[in-house]
């Protein structure tokens, strides 16, 4: 299993509905990505890192490990805002207002992350998938996406086990070897999942199978109160950062 | 390179959401009219969804010493075809967004319209020309995914210049600023990338005929043969 679908399956927040946790996890990614960077975004990141933190009880290691993925993206992206291609300074020159555009979207970037970081770190993949149906996406897909979803850990499984097994054989030795065994990896994935279809195929038409994979969820109600505070967090943080915007730039 | 959470504007993630969804919505409507008429589809389709996956997650030796990951677009396009890929990319797209924290919710029309649509398309496009005029599968392979993987990163670099025009020369000069970043790091990776799929199909077609065949691939390399011959007479 991935180390942010592990945390989400022993979170504190794993019984909650995943509508009470995408309005407060992708509310606060719309708020960090609609609101002026500076205060809007430093405030939503604050909050998420809070709530993350606190309430919701991710570990931080395993929050660092997760954030710095996106934090390096954010980084290499926000430096090329800091230099300008023509003008009088040369053919590249240091860009007018490049640090603070470059602040601006390194805010705003981390504190989305941070966002989705929330949802992703609490609600596993498998609780969120079937009730998609509910939300319009065809039923088909779901099955698809579900599928996928299983199969990918045994996949990557699979995957660990062979590369381990090629440099055992000496398979990584040389930059020959290391494509040679690249190859090998990628077409014994491929022969692998399609294998790993056919099978369940065979034991799912055993089964009875008609087309539709039923799960069993587990039994969670959207919470009232939940939901209304995470609005009620998400309003105030909107009305702080306009009382704020003006004092602060 | 998938564009990180958050990193566009509101008004341009929504474009490119809107731009992404009408390939979206007919890849997921030949998906379901497949599922209905084959059931046995659904778990066929969830191992290549898997399987892009997994391709995703591999560690591609760089020329520079360093190591990247295969978009997989090409060799999905060419296994799966670009509407399957469209629906297959933006699940793939999804996991890789919430299980491992890269690209985002909020940029995934973008990263769907870059990795999942033109990508595929331009790869496939790419494999069926050189395929009709009998040019070697191994060759017309790694065209193919050279080309989908360059494409992919071409159309990212639009996407970030005209989100964050250069303040001196517009869009234009961001286009040059991003894309010159991409070729130093991507020309290299699109190559290494091609080698691979190359590799990967070159097993494949001794190891796996069948479901080559059921995916299409091998019958299709039959009929651009026919056609071709019936060209020449």
């Amino acid at each position: 299993m991935l180390p942010i679908d592990a945390a989400a399956h022993s979170s504190r927040w794993r019984r909650r509905h995943p509508v009470d946790k995408a309005v407060l996890g992708l509310g606060l990614t719309v708020l960090a990505v609609s609101l002026p960077p500076w205060p809007g975004a430093a405030l939503v990141l604050v909050t998420a890192l809070v709530v993350l933190l606190g309430p919701a009880g991710v570990p931080r290691r395993r929050l660092w490990r997760a954030y710095r993925v996106p934090l390096g993206f954010c980084v290499t992206g926000a430096v090329t805002l800091l230099v300008q291609v023509g003008g009088p300074g040369g053919f590249v020159s240091l860009a007018d207002g490049g640090p603070v555009r470059a602040g601006e979207l390194l805010l705003r970037t981390s504190a989305a992350s941070l966002g989705v970081l929330l949802f992703a770190f609490t609600t596993p993949m498998s609780d969120l998938l079937p009730r998609l149906v509910r939300a319009g996406v065809p039923a088909p897909v779901v099955d698809v996406a579900l599928v996928t979803y299983r199969m990918s850990f045994l996949l990557l499984d699979s995957v660990r086990r062979i590369r381990e097994a090629q440099s055992a054989r000496l398979g990584h030795t040389t930059r020959a070897a290391a494509w040679r065994s690249l190859g090998g990896l990628g077409a014994t994935a491929f022969i692998r999942a399609f294998d790993r279809a056919a099978r369940l195929q065979a034991g799912l038409a055993g089964r009875g199978y008609d087309g539709t994979l039923r799960v069993l969820l587990p039994e969670a109600r959207v919470s009232v109160r939940f939901t209304a505070a995470s609005c009620a967090l998400l309003v105030a943080l909107t009305v702080l950062t306009f009382v704020l915007e003006r004092p602060l730039t | 390179m998938h564009i990180a959470e958050g990193f566009l504007p509101p008004a341009h993630a929504v474009a490119w959401g809107v731009a992404s969804a009408p390939f979206v919505v007919h890849g997921v409507r030949s998906l379901t009219r497949e599922v209905r008429e084959h059931p046995e589809s659904t778990l066929l389709l969830g191992a290549s969804g898997a399987f892009t996956f997994v391709l995703s997650a591999l560690k591609l030796p760089s020329v520079t010493g360093s190591c990247s990951h295969p978009t997989g677009t090409g060799l999905g396009a060419i296994l799966f075809r670009p509407p399957a890929m469209a629906v297959l990319g933006t699940i793939t797209l999804l996991f890789q967004a919430l299980l491992l924290a890269h690209g985002g919710l909020t940029t995934l029309g973008a990263n769907v319209f870059s990795m999942a649509i033109a990508g595929p398309w331009a790869g496939y496009t790419v494999y069926r020309l050189l395929r009709r005029y009998d040019v070697p599968l191994m060759v017309a392979v790694f065209s193919a995914a050279f080309v989908a993987d360059l494409s992919t990163y071409c159309v990212t670099s639009v996407q970030l210049a005209l989100a964050f025009p250069d303040p001196g020369s517009g869009f234009l000069g961001a286009l040059g600023k991003f894309g010159s970043i991409f070729a130093i790091t991507q020309v290299p990776l699109a190559v290494s990338e091609g080698l691979l799929t190359v590799l990967v199909m070159r097993l494949l077609v001794q190891s796996s005929k069948g479901e080559l065949t059921r995916l299409g691939v091998l019958l299709a390399e039959k009929q651009s043969r026919t056609e071709t011959e019936a060209v020449t007479r």
